[in-house]
């Protein structure tokens, strides 16, 4: 057989250099090629990660076995000889950018997988990788110091459960840098600036989010054969909206990241939600960033800690055990009181009393109010009871107000009460009282001086000028940085303040881990959560719609109003089909419903896929094996050319 | 009063002492915790600071409050220490009755504790009254239970301390209850009066009162290389505990609670603010013999705001009865529901309620299951996309405004004027912490509503018409149904699922052993055979069902498929909820008059 010269070039010589012309015969196979390259580039070093690029038709040469004639390559073939894996600059939900080696030559479905090992994140189908979003070129030159995390250090070993040293992933305790990455992938990043959230990308309407669902990267290529370069910038993000199996033990990274991509949804406006549901939000991202930062190592605690914490758990239990009678007969006896002199004001219909003082004494669930300390002992002028009772604050800081509203059940209605308060101090303390009597607890009760903590370092938010209480300066988070900018332009700061303090009593007093599952749960409860967008045309209509596709539906928007036409459910789905010529998908219903659409804003391969893939999320729990079933993931999404 | 009755005649109070041992575990410690030597050093003032402190005084007054007898009263409420007094007053006046008949009686032993109950009574005069108001098959009923109660306490004491040293009480062989004068055609045997004179010595000497069933067992006895003085500090301390342990125990809120059953009969049971509505419906399930269908249900009904609502399995009784004011006409029935459960039956009715009937009538079990777990096993509640407009009253207003009304998790929000639908343009009109869920009935008349099927949303502890109170009122029952179904789920999320699954499990134990006469080997696979099959089977209980509860509720959903002239799916009227007992389904029956009204004792 004829011998020829094929042309490969080999990225070690350098940019200069040109290829290497290597000559081969037709039956020579990959294998062969290769071993001819790298003897020829007489450098000597582990070439085992390079495999052949062939340039011109986009495709790797990866079965070593075949031969250049099985493969179809000639004498005007153009190779590459370089590495399988290469640095990418990934953007991960939490907004950090961090740069690892990946895999570019395998299905992006796999390289994702690579990744997620390596971040330590299970079930990394529910993850995919999409281009960002164009960034202005002028704010370049300013963001030169972007903070980059490096893990490019860590080899991306097949090992398939990473074994834990000191509570993390071993790769990650090899050094400082690295355990710096590992801190900042499993534990929520600080609240951002406002100006921060005001000058990101934020989607104004359907389209503009159909528009970032057109970013998504094909699962079934690799990432070179998408035009993907080494060091190229790409976000990862969660892409299916079906958490498989939230674990909290095993799963820090995943649910941290999980809830930064939440958060930033939210802050963002990608998701819509009601004033009172954003005030939560924002209490909820308060209260972990508050905890995260006082407890770190409450999301990486390590097996000894868990040995030491179980210990003293022990230790706990058995000092329990012996003073719980003196507990209990402390609980019994003795609950604490709280006494002072305040004002009292009963709106009253026609009627403009201002604030009076009276002496205040709280008691278990109630307040009784007194003329004066020294007939404190006699009977009250008035008792409430305040279980079941509303609070709300009134205050402003710099006005020195401090006012505590109080809307107390009886049966012909709710009473309205205003106590208004002298100081920070003691209006923190009869708050706390009040909200946990309002919770049918005493003053006993164990949460009472974090209550009033809490209150009191909310207040320093409000404060003019921060700095004077410099013990909780760090403390003092802007307002104004937990909520999307919608409600930035509506509400000042201080206006803000205790909207967000009134949702945030009820959460307060969450673990870390709790309050992101609260965040991440009243997310999924929004109505349009989990919706994916693309613009379409359906066959037989004139106008451009919005298909909506769910984790359990598809929906149907008219583009115009936004209201859901129609709803189809994935249980009724019988088979979809897509004509990859005229790009076009056809799903069959139960009933002999019919429908077909074309795709404007994305590849149909993306919509196709985005069913597929929740078709496939749907068939997990069903199967309780924890190995990924990658073929079927393939058959479901892969496409014509997958095939 | 009671304090005069128990003044009157030192004399009553060993058998006072006796009957509280005998009436319930609870009140037997709290007296003897009282009068234990052991923990006297550290009594603790908290007992006298309970009942002269003003605070818990006009706290217990609120919640104690006998009711009138002309209306019928359903609940009379009081804290342990209440069912003290009034029993120990029904001593009394046996002990009158006794005295009466020449039999002599024993004379005063602790003054102390005695006193202490009389601080417990006071304001409560009309206990007896009351008491003389229930039938006294209710009397008996209730009394039967506290001796079971009582005597399995004890029983379980027998097994587990032998060690005492002071025999127990046989409880068995007690006499019956002394409360029940002979009016009541009880004779009251001489054991009556012999009973506390044998007993109250070893009351006295016994250290320890009995331990309530629930108590574990007293700590390991891995001590035996202890010095004896070690020894006994460890009893000590235990003692102690447990002596602490019961008080904690007496603090323990009680009520006894009159339920109206469907054929306009009652049942008088206790219920502490431990137990859980379900507890309460299991209860009843024993005492009626009633087929433990999931439907069952524990019903408030509030006749002056004419509303009603069903109370979920999970919460305790005694803390929304605690908000009924003094005067109250309220009831509790136990009665079945269709709605209680509809919402797992066909999930389908409220998840996609927009659809078209047919096809939702059609669904198959499997996409039932399915809805399911999308909804309620995810890792949040969803809940269902409810949307319209409604006529809405608030605020004390008379007008009813037309708004349109969207539900989310978070609370019911409405567009406001020149709004669109939109999430960031909605306007927050309720969230669920503070608010319960009622029916409105006949509101039609009552406020000129537009229409009969109006809910209303207010505070539990509000009793009457106030401006806190917010009033719907919907087009039709069946959004009605999906408006207060879908209220419930957004306020109680999951856990309606775990009652709902709690419910299946007992009405599942119960169809297997109705079945096992019949020739039916299977359980059933769905709740609304669950529900509805074992029902004319169970053996007839001595309180009868009307079968007529099941049959309306195959009606219900029969109609529901149906479909007339509306897109929704249609509803029988709101009666046929209500299973059809005689004369009133709404309101049954207030109970008959007492046979013999005994005037309250001095």
């Amino acid at each position: 057989m004829a011998a020829w010269d094929l042309s490969v070039a080999v990225e070690e010589l350098g940019p200069e250099a040109p290829p290497l012309s290597v000559s081969v015969t037709s039956d020579l196979h990959i294998g062969g090629v290769i071993l001819k390259v790298v003897e020829k580039t007489e450098i000597s070093r582990d070439w085992s990660d390079h495999a052949l690029w062939w340039e011109q038709k986009q495709q790797w040469l990866l079965s070593p076995a075949w031969t250049l004639d099985k493969c179809g390559i000639h004498a005007d073939a153009r190779l590459t000889f370089t590495p399988q894996h290469k640095p990418l600059r990934l953007g991960l939900p939490n907004g950090v950018t961090l740069k690892l080696r990946a895999c570019f030559s395998g299905p992006a479905f796999r390289t994702v997988m690579g990744i997620c090992r390596v971040l330590n994140i299970r079930h990394p189908e529910e993850l995919s990788l999409l281009r960002p979003v164009e960034e202005k070129k002028k704010k370049k030159d300013k963001e030169t110091a972007e903070e980059v995390y490096d893990l490019t250090g860590v080899p991306l070993t097949s090992v398939s459960i990473p074994s834990l040293y000191n509570g993390m992933p071993a790769h990650f305790a090899d050094s400082p840098q690295t355990e710096a990455v590992y801190k900042m992938l499993s534990i929520t990043q600080p609240a951002p600036a406002p100006e921060n959230i005001t000058k990101m990308y934020r989607p104004a309407s359907v389209v503009d989010k159909a528009h970032i669902h057109s970013r998504w990267l094909d699962s079934s290529r690799s990432l070179l054969q998408q035009g993907v370069q080494e060091n190229d910038r790409l976000w990862l993000r969660f892409k299916y909206y079906s958490f498989y199996d939230l674990e909290p033990k095993y799963d820090a990274v995943r649910l941290t990241q999980l809830y930064e991509q939440a958060r930033w949804a939210v802050l963002l406006e990608d998701i819509d939600c009601t004033e009172e549901e954003m005030m939560l939000f924002g209490a909820l991202q308060y209260h972990i960033n508050k905890v995260s930062q006082s407890e770190p190592q409450g999301m990486t605690s390590c097996p000894a800690m868990d040995d030491l914490d179980s210990a003293l758990q022990c230790l706990e239990v058995k000092m329990d055990g012996e003073t719980s009678s003196m507990d209990m007969l402390e609980t019994m006896t003795t609950a604490p009181e709280l006494h002072d002199y305040l004002k009292i004001f009963r709106p009253k219909r026609l009627t403009l009393k201002g604030y009076k003082q009276y002496w205040f004494t709280f008691k278990d669930t109630s307040i009784s109010y007194y003329k004066s300390k020294e007939e404190g002992f006699g009977e009250p002028i008035q008792q409430m009871n305040l279980k079941g009772c509303e609070v709300a604050p009134d205050v402003n800081v710099a006005g020195q107000k401090f006012c505590i509203k109080l809307l107390i059940p009886a049966p012909e209605g709710m009473n309205e009460v205003y106590l208004r308060c002298e100081n920070e101090k003691q209006y923190s303390q009869w708050m706390a009282a009040c909200r946990l009597a309002s919770k049918g607890k005493n003053l006993a009760d164990s949460s009472f001086p974090t209550e009033v903590q809490n209150i009191q370092a909310f207040l320093t938010m409000q404060c003019p000028n921060p700095k004077s209480q410099s013990a909780q300066a760090d403390d003092s988070i802007n307002t104004h940085s937990l909520v999307s900018p919608r409600y930035q332009k509506k509400y000042k700061a201080k206006q803000l303040t205790p909207r967000i303090l009134e949702a945030y009593q009820n959460v307060a007093q969450l673990s870390l881990t709790d309050a992101i599952l609260r965040f991440l749960q009243i997310w999924q409860a929004l109505p349009d959560f989990g919706v994916s967008y693309f613009v379409v045309r359906f066959k037989g209509s004139r106008k451009d719609e919005v298909l909506g596709i769910a984790n359990n539906r598809l929906i149907r928007i008219d583009l115009g109003v936004g209201d859901v036409v129609k709803t189809w459910r994935y249980n009724n789905m019988r088979q979809w089909n897509v004509n990859w010529d005229i790009k076009q998908v056809a799903i069959e219903f139960d009933g002999n419903v019919n429908i077909a659409f074309s795709c404007v804003t994305a590849n149909c391969k993306i919509v196709h896929e985005y069913i597929g893939g929740y078709i496939f999320m749907s068939t997990r729990s069903r199967e309780q094996s924890d190995t990924l079933n990658e073929d079927l993931f393939h058959k479901l999404t892969g496409g014509h050319d997958a095939l | 009063m009671e304090n005069s009755s128990s003044k009157s005649s030192g004399s009553e109070n060993p058998s006072m002492e006796i009957s509280f041992q005998r009436l319930s575990p609870s009140a037997a410690e709290s007296q003897a915790k009282l009068s234990c030597p052991t923990s006297e050093g550290d009594d603790p003032p908290e007992p006298a600071g309970y009942s002269s402190s003003p605070s818990s005084l006009s706290d217990s007054v609120s919640v104690i409050h006998p009711l009138p007898p002309v209306k019928g009263g359903d609940v009379i409420a009081f804290k342990m220490d209440d069912i003290d007094a009034m029993f120990s007053d029904l001593l009394g006046e046996m002990d009158l009755l006794t005295q009466s008949l020449g039999v002599d009686t024993a004379p005063p032993e602790s003054q102390s504790s005695s006193n202490t109950e009389i601080n417990f009574s006071i304001g409560f005069t009309d206990f007896n009254e009351s008491l003389n108001e229930l039938e006294d098959n209710d009397l008996d009923a209730l009394m039967a239970d506290l001796m079971a109660d009582i005597s399995a306490t004890e029983e379980k004491l027998a097994l587990g301390d032998s060690s005492r040293p002071d025999p127990l009480p046989e409880p068995m062989g007690l006499p019956p209850p002394p409360s029940l004068p002979q009016d009541y055609g009880l004779p009251t045997s001489p054991g009556n009066t012999s009973g506390p004179r044998a007993l109250a010595p070893s009351q006295a000497a016994l250290p320890i009162p009995p331990a309530p069933a629930s108590q574990p067992p007293a700590p390991p006895q891995a001590c035996e290389s202890l010095l004896p003085e070690e020894v006994e500090a460890q009893a000590k301390a235990d003692k102690i505990k447990l002596a602490l342990e019961k008080l904690k125990e007496a603090k323990v809120k009680k009520l006894v609670i009159k339920v109206v059953m469907n054929d306009g009969s009652s049942k008088t049971l206790m219920v502490d603010e431990r137990q859980t509505v379900r507890d309460v419906l299991d209860n009843l399930f024993e005492k009626t013999h009633c087929d433990c269908g999931v439907d069952w249900c524990l019903y408030e009904t509030n006749p002056e705001l004419q509303i009603e609502r069903g109370f979920e399995d999970h919460e305790n009784l005694v803390e929304p009865l605690s908000a009924w004011t003094r005067d109250s006409e309220n009831q509790i029935l136990f009665l079945k529901r269709i709605d209680k459960y509809a919402i797992f039956k066909n999930p389908q009715n409220f998840y996609l309620w927009k659809r078209d009937t047919k096809s939702l009538k059609d669904m198959k079990e499997k996409d039932k299951e399915m809805l399911l777990e999308e909804n309620f096993c995810g890792s949040s509640i969803i809940v269902p996309d409810m949307e319209g407009p409604l006529y809405l009253k608030e605020d004390g207003k008379r007008a009813w405004k037309q708004r349109y009304f969207l539900l989310r998790a978070s609370g019911i929000y409405y567009v406001p004027k020149g709004k669109s639908k939109t999430s960031r343009d909605l306007a927050c009109f309720v969230q669920f912490d503070n608010v319960n869920v009622y029916y409105g009935k006949e509101y039609k008349h009552k406020y000129k509503a537009p229409s009969e099927f109006c809910f209303v949303l207010k505070h539990p502890q509000i009793q009457k018409e106030s401006q806190y109170i917010k009033y719907l009122s919907c087009e039709d029952n069946w959004t009605m149904t999906l408006w207060v179904t879908g209220i419930r789920i957004a306020k109680y999320g999951m856990m309606l699922y775990d009652n709902y699954k709690e419910a299946m499990k007992k009405a599942a134990v119960s169809s297997l052993w109705s079945n096992r006469t019949i020739t039916n080997s299977s359980t059933p696979p769905t709740p609304s055979k669950a529900s509805s099959q074992p029902n004319g089977h169970a053996p007839q209980p001595p309180v009868q069902m009307p079968t007529a509860a099941t049959a309306s509720s195959e009606a219900w959903a029969e109609t529901k498929g149906h479909g007339n002239t509306s897109s929704l799916p249609p509803l029988p009227p709101s009666e046929d909820f209500l299973p059809p007992p005689p004369p009133d389904p709404v309101m049954p029956l207030p109970p008959p008059p007492p046979d013999s009204v005994l005037p309250p004792p001095p």
